[in-house]
């Protein structure tokens, strides 16, 4: 955390939960079963820096960005905005949703089709106070942010007349024109075409200097995540289990999950290595003790019966796991080095 | 291998229609498919768009090509079109895909031409020769019929001589083979993850032995843990039964893992070909290099990667000439006005269409299109090296 302690965060989360309660099926009619979306997760967004959240479908990655934007409660935990302590019972206001903006996945579906994009742009001007004169010139103007240049080009066509890029460009500046300090990115690329996705990472990246944003840019596309964030949060499971910052926790991954997300990213660079060979099929996700041991190739018999600790290997990176514990040494087979060196801590 | 199962079934394939193309070849061809100045259009008349455009390749017996491209490249339009799954408003206007098998006896081949067959030859030739793994395996299961009931009715329809117990135990080896329990066979497929439908799918497709699987992005969905498994699973299964693969992605770098040879689709046409690490290393064509400069890479220093400028392109208003020119960064005077075809390469089997391998060609190749491996990674590649 050296390089960060230099302005305090802007928006944090403060060991946020949230769980979904379901009717258990083929149980009694009144049985429950509670879903553990998101569990004890604490977090930080600095002005000017991007976070990236990585994690794979279910890991609830999502279900955290919206309880940032508070458009889900929190089961328990709090928000902290701009030194606001916010806790899950109070009401958002118009203020809280002009400070901290949301950009979803699939710009298709998240632009009213039936609308030409002023509109779209438009609508949160005037919602958030702006008068019926001003929002022409705002509504240009936040194209222009996203690089829609000329905005007449773009501020009378309708989605359908855009491309995927395009859209998701406008969906950036949907979310910027109200001028947020916090910006929620949820999988803003992963439905967009290859050849554009680079320039929406680019754009979010400039975003964030020119403009001091903070951005949470939330992924299941490890790569991207180093291309992109100042720091990198792996979740799994609803858990944080290893965040770092820069690009050591790819070039370094500690925990076991981390190492397997790792190694089965496609990388012709590395075609002749040996690649991690675990217990790789989805199986039930452990409710006692690491949520990943059932998966883990090295899980131990502490891993099926405690939650392991969270570890500080070196300033900034901590992996949840046992295997950094000293107690684990003896039982070590691979990673030894790192582990070493997380063990003098 | 593929010879000695399909020969307990070889009376039921005589009883059917007979083949129409020539049959009965000297040597078995190690060509499984022939695709020759293949064109397909989406509706007629004025409003008529070419979603692909003069493709021609060819697969070999057990190799995997890789197609490449992205939305609206054409990739799943052409395999559907070759398969003749395409449905109006898309028409093949004109080519032909010849499907060459070798026949059950092991002596000398039998061809299709699955562009003028029938739709009895079709039947024949669909799944038993080439079967098709889909891109959402939630959408291609049924959803009220347990996973034995795809099976059985695959097996019934074209195995009908074989008995219950004996699909019953055909199904739970294709499910071993895949690397799912049986029990999962009573299982519906919302009980399932994504992974292991989609280890049902290529279960299925594997049913009848074929000589040729389509796989049209049938990892985009799942997570990249669950798509690494299927696709060791997947060179695995080629290696013991010898099929060839049609492989179709946006992910490049997957590709350059998983197949042969690739060909990039770009704007319903094929504008380079070569094998898959001649690919990685130096590519040919302006487009093949911005697609892999699009991957952020997993190694090395960070640095500003460009991707490419612009949109994919409208296939209605395409531009004139070469259309890659709007988006291309080494773009030329002649590229704007006449468009390159796919030539071969001097120096190798490797083909590209564009302008600037054009022999003679009055501009010089950009060092970035002959080696852009060496020119981009090698510091980082040294570096690495040293360190372990």
């Amino acid at each position: 955390m050296s390089d960060v302690a230099t302005s305090p965060a802007l928006l944090s989360a403060r060991s946020l939960s949230r769980d979904f309660t379901t009717r258990a099926a083929g149980r009694f009619w009144n049985a429950k079963r509670v879903t553990h979306a998101v569990e004890d997760v604490s977090l930080d967004l600095y002005q000017g820096r991007v976070t990236a959240i990585v994690g794979e479908s279910g890991s609830g990655k999502s279900v955290l960005a919206r309880m940032l934007a508070r458009i889900v409660t929190p089961t328990s935990g709090q928000l902290v905005f701009d030194g606001t302590t916010i806790e899950p019972h109070h009401k958002r206001g118009l203020d809280y949703a002009a400070q901290v903006q949301l950009v979803l996945q699939d710009p298709f579906a998240s632009i009213n089709p039936i609308h030409p994009i002023r509109h779209c742009l438009e609508r949160p001007l005037l919602i958030h106070g702006a008068t019926k004169d001003d929002v022409a010139a705002l509504a240009g103007a936040a194209l222009t942010r996203v690089a829609l240049d000329p905005p007449e080009r773009f501020l009378d066509r309708y989605p359908h007349e855009l491309s995927g890029g395009q859209l998701q460009r406008v969906s950036i500046a949907r979310a910027l024109c109200v001028r947020p300090k916090v910006l929620l990115a949820d999988e803003p690329i992963s439905m967009l075409d290859v050849s554009v996705r680079l320039g929406i990472l680019n754009l979010l990246k400039g975003l964030c200097v020119s403009e001091q944003l903070a951005i949470l840019y939330i992924t299941h596309d490890i790569a991207s995540a180093r291309y992109l964030a100042d720091e990198v949060i792996v979740m799994y499971a609803g858990q944080i289990v290893e965040r770092s910052f820069g690009t050591s926790l790819v070039d370094e991954p500690a925990h076991p999950y981390t190492q397997l997300l790792v190694a089965s990213v496609p990388d012709p660079e590395a075609l002749d290595e040996a690649r991690v060979v675990g217990q790789h099929e989805k199986l039930e996700v452990a409710t006692v003790g690491c949520r990943f041991a059932p998966r883990c190739p090295h899980a131990m018999e502490v891993c099926r019966t405690t939650s392991p600790p969270n570890v500080e290997l070196a300033p900034g990176h901590v992996s949840r796991c046992w295997l950094h514990t000293r107690e684990a040494h003896a039982s070590l087979r691979v990673n030894a080095r790192r582990v070493d060196e997380g063990g003098d801590i | 291998m593929s010879a000695l199962e399909r020969s307990d079934e070889s009376p039921q394939v005589d009883a059917l229609a007979a083949p129409v193309g020539p049959a009965e070849k000297e040597a078995p061809s190690p060509f499984v498919l022939d695709v020759h100045d293949f064109s397909v259009d989406y509706g007629v008349g004025t409003q008529m768009v070419t979603a692909v455009r003069d493709v021609n390749f060819s697969l070999q017996r057990s190799k995997v090509l890789g197609v490449a491209g992205e939305s609206g490249s054409g990739k799943s339009t052409l395999v559907y079109a070759i398969t003749r799954l395409l449905r109006a408003p898309g028409v093949i206007r004109s080519g032909s895909a010849i499907l060459r098998v070798a026949l059950p006896d092991g002596h000398g081949v039998e061809e299709f031409d699955l562009v003028q067959a029938d739709e009895r030859t079709l039947r024949r030739v669909r799944w038993s020769h080439v079967s098709v793994v889909l891109q959402s395996a939630l959408n291609a299961l049924n959803p009220v019929l347990r996973i034995r009931r795809e099976f059985d009715e695959v097996l019934k329809t074209h195995r009908a001589s074989m008995t219950k117990t004996q699909r019953r135990e055909r199904s739970v080896e294709l499910l071993r083979m895949v690397g799912l329990s049986e029990d999962r066979l009573d299982r519906f497929p919302h009980e399932l993850s994504g992974g292991q439908r989609q280890r049902v799918m290529i279960a299925l497709a594997l049913a009848l032995d074929p000589d040729l699987v389509i796989m049209d992005e049938p990892t985009t969905a799942l997570d990249v843990v669950t798509q690494r498994e299927i696709i060791n699973e997947l060179n695995d299964l080629r290696s013991r039964f010898g099929f060839a693969m049609i492989f179709i992605t946006h992910d490049l770098s997957l590709l350059v893992e998983l197949a042969d040879d690739i060909v990039v689709m770009y704007a319903g046409a094929i504008v380079e070909r070569a094998s898959a690490l001649e690919l990685y290393d130096a590519p040919r064509h302006p487009y093949t290099l911005g697609l892999l400069n699009s991957f952020p890479p997993l190694h090395g220093a960070r640095q500003e990667l460009t991707g490419i400028p612009g949109s994919p392109p409208d296939l209605a208003q395409l531009p004139a000439g070469c259309s890659f020119s709007t988006r291309c960064p080494f773009v030329m005077e002649r590229c704007r006005r006449e468009s390159p075809t796919l030539i071969s390469l001097d120096d190798d089997h490797r083909q590209v269409a564009c302008w600037l391998h054009e022999p003679g060609a009055s501009a010089t190749v950009p060092v970035e299109l002959s080696q852009r491996r060496r020119a981009a990674t090698s510091d980082s590649d040294l570096a690495t090296a040293e360190s372990k």
